[in-house]
């Protein structure tokens, strides 16, 4: 990764909130076509971390460059915009609505009736069917289905479509993209995730199961109480080294 | 990934019970009134009776549809109804307004009083059940401030023709006018970003945010919907009764919501069925028939209407109970030592009930003309 500009960078990000120091002088950097793992106890800062990241929060101090140049963020929306979006834990699906209409939700495709805008299900089925196809690599048996019936793999796959369908996505966080699923499952999502990246993406995985972590990333950042405790080549480290710098017991070469 | 229907085959119906549901009551309350009362039940003149009742409620059903949706509910439409049609008719009478300005007046009063209902719910963050109760209360009260006593009535051919009418050779005009708020509330729901924003905000309101689906916007849209649909139907009751005053409309809430609950729309959000809620309307209006025509008193009307919901929606909790299996059997849950405390509680209340009146019967003496 060295000599290549990293896609997105954090410099002494510092997060207070009162007197409560979340954050204090993280430095991050993401690149492309790889993946980097977060990991850390709870309570270490990571979700923090990705909020200022995805605009969510502002830092109290430092700033977030986007290739090389400082930029910031005034909201979620505006990280879209850039190219950054993320994924989260519960998924955010509507059980009720269909992939297609959830993957759109809130960025629908219109089609002018007599000037009035109305819904164009038809290209919105098609481009979603296309997009899981294509950049997933995942075929539901029926799209007309509400999200409730699918499995938790599948939900998983229409959360990442509908933050990926945007063509100039750069960065994509993903919040324990494993937590609720099954060993099955997990594997497919891994899977998912090794895609995107192959795809150029720079992915960033929170993530507290270590094999998980072992298996996709490239890089591990460890955040231990507000402070990044080291970033480290995952294939030069071992678990239990892992494990020691998450819980203090080791300190990075 | 490959998907596998697991549900039970019952399970499997349940996006149709909407509209299965009720036309099975329908259909069963088709061959009982068969039995008993067909010359009088079907004849035709009875049959546009009832479709003319059902108009009435279509406009309101397909806009709590929606309302109903996103979680939430409008207690408040009987009496937008009663004074958006009081306003329309001082101004025809007392103004001498044209009855097509004084009815365009209406409907965008209607749409103010679910705006306000709106904001309500969304700014001052009182939730639903009590804002819309509570405005239930301001609005019943305008209308009294306004008619007093009064009863107004005799109106134009046109706002007659909306409440009576017979338009088409079959139709009369208020079916026509209810058919085309199904069609149009379809419409919405299905084609639009507010009927697709409905369903995402009632399936799952934080996602929905967080999509930058702007949720309290499309929760005024739908009390804007519902109270317009609201004063239509006030307008339609002014024109089929030729009258109107304070108290006109009091049972439109829970008749509304009645047939939107029973034709398969969830009150736990998210699930909408337009074409059940029409079925609904329909099947209350041949029921209210039926026991008009069985010359059961009115009054029942009331008993009969809180039975259908609590039947129907009882029947709907069942069907989306995921987990049949661990119900168990009658006799396994009567064991169940909680079960057998709240069956002793019941018994108690009826037991002291029935030493009261035993007591009181003994002890009775000739009621005095005083007492």
């Amino acid at each position: 990764m060295t000599g290549q500009q990293p896609v997105i960078s954090m410099r002494g990000i510092t997060k207070r909130f009162g007197g409560v120091v979340a954050l204090n002088g993280v430095d991050l950097d993401a690149y492309a076509g790889e993946v980097l793992a977060i990991v850390g106890d709870n309570g270490a800062g990571k979700s923090t971390l990705i909020k200022i990241l995805t605009g969510v929060y502002q830092p109290t101090e430092g700033h977030v460059e986007l290739d090389g140049k400082r930029f910031a963020m005034a909201d979620h929306s505006e990280a879209i915009a850039n190219g950054i979006d993320a994924v989260y834990q519960n998924l955010a699906l509507a059980d009720h609505l269909t992939p297609a209409q959830n993957l759109f939700l809130g960025s629908e495709l219109t089609r002018n009736i007599f000037g009035i805008p109305v819904l164009d299900n038809e290209r919105m089925l098609q481009e979603a069917t296309e997009v899981l196809k294509s950049r997933l690599g995942v075929e539901l048996r029926d799209m007309n289905v509400a999200a409730e019936s699918l499995s938790g793999g599948q939900r998983q796959a229409v959360a990442i479509a509908r933050a990926v369908r945007h063509s100039d996505l750069r960065v994509l966080v993903m919040d324990e993209p494993t937590a609720a699923l099954g060993p099955q499952e997990t594997a497919r999502t891994l899977q998912l995730i090794k895609t995107l990246r192959d795809q150029g993406l720079a992915v960033i995985v929170i993530s507290h199961a270590l094999d998980d972590v072992f298996e996709i990333s490239d890089r591990v950042h460890v955040q231990r109480r507000g402070r990044c405790e080291g970033v480290v080549m995952t294939k030069d480290v071992t678990p239990e080294d892992l494990l020691g710098l998450i819980t203090g017991a080791k300190t990075a070469a | 990934m490959m998907t596998t229907d697991t549900r039970s085959p019952l399970a499997k119906l349940e996006p149709i019970m909407g509209v299965l549901g009720p036309l099975v009551m329908i259909v069963l309350i088709a061959a009982f009134m068969g039995v008993f009362e067909p010359a009088r039940y079907f004849r035709l003149s009875n049959m546009n009776q009832i479709l003319l009742d059902a108009a009435l409620y279509m406009p309101m059903a397909v806009a709590m549809t929606f309302v109903i949706t996103q979680r939430g509910i409008d207690l408040s439409i009987g009496s937008v109804a009663a004074l958006t049609a009081i306003i329309m008719a001082f101004l025809i009478k007392q103004y001498g307004f044209s009855a097509w300005v004084a009815g365009g007046i209406a409907l965008i009063l209607g749409a103010l009083m679910g705006f306000i209902n709106g904001l309500i719910i969304t700014r001052l963050n009182v939730p639903d059940l009590i804002g819309t109760l509570a405005m239930d209360l301001v609005y019943r009260g305008f209308a009294l401030v306004l008619a007093k006593g009064l009863v107004l009535a005799r109106f134009p051919e046109l706002v007659t023709e909306v409440g009576r009418g017979q338009s088409l050779i079959f139709l009369p005009t208020p079916v026509v006018i209810g058919l085309l708020t199904v069609v149009l509330g379809w419409f919405l729901l299905t084609r639009t970003h507010f009927g697709r924003y409905t369903i995402a905000i009632g399936s799952n309101p934080e996602a929905s945010e967080m999509t930058g689906v702007s949720v309290d916007r499309h929760k005024i849209y739908a009390y804007v919907f519902m109270g317009t649909m609201a004063a239509l139907a006030g307008i339609m009751l002014m024109g089929k009764l030729n009258a109107i005053q304070a108290t006109s409309a009091p049972y439109f809430n829970l008749h509304v919501i009645a047939a939107v609950v029973v034709g398969g729309t969830s009150l736990f959000g998210g699930r909408p069925s337009i074409v059940g809620s029409l079925a609904g309307v329909l099947l209350l209006s041949m029921m209210i028939n039926a026991l008009v025509t069985l010359r059961i008193e009115f009054f029942w009307q009331s008993v009969a209407s809180g039975a259908v919901i609590i039947l129907s929606v009882a029947a709907y909790a069942w069907l989306q109970k995921k987990d049949r299996d661990g119900a168990g059997s009658f006799r396994e849950a009567l064991a169940n030592p909680d079960t057998q405390k709240t069956i002793r509680m019941g018994g108690l209340l009826i037991g002291g009930l029935i030493a009261l009146l035993a007591i009181g019967a003994l002890f009775a003496t000739t009621p005095g003309a005083s007492g």
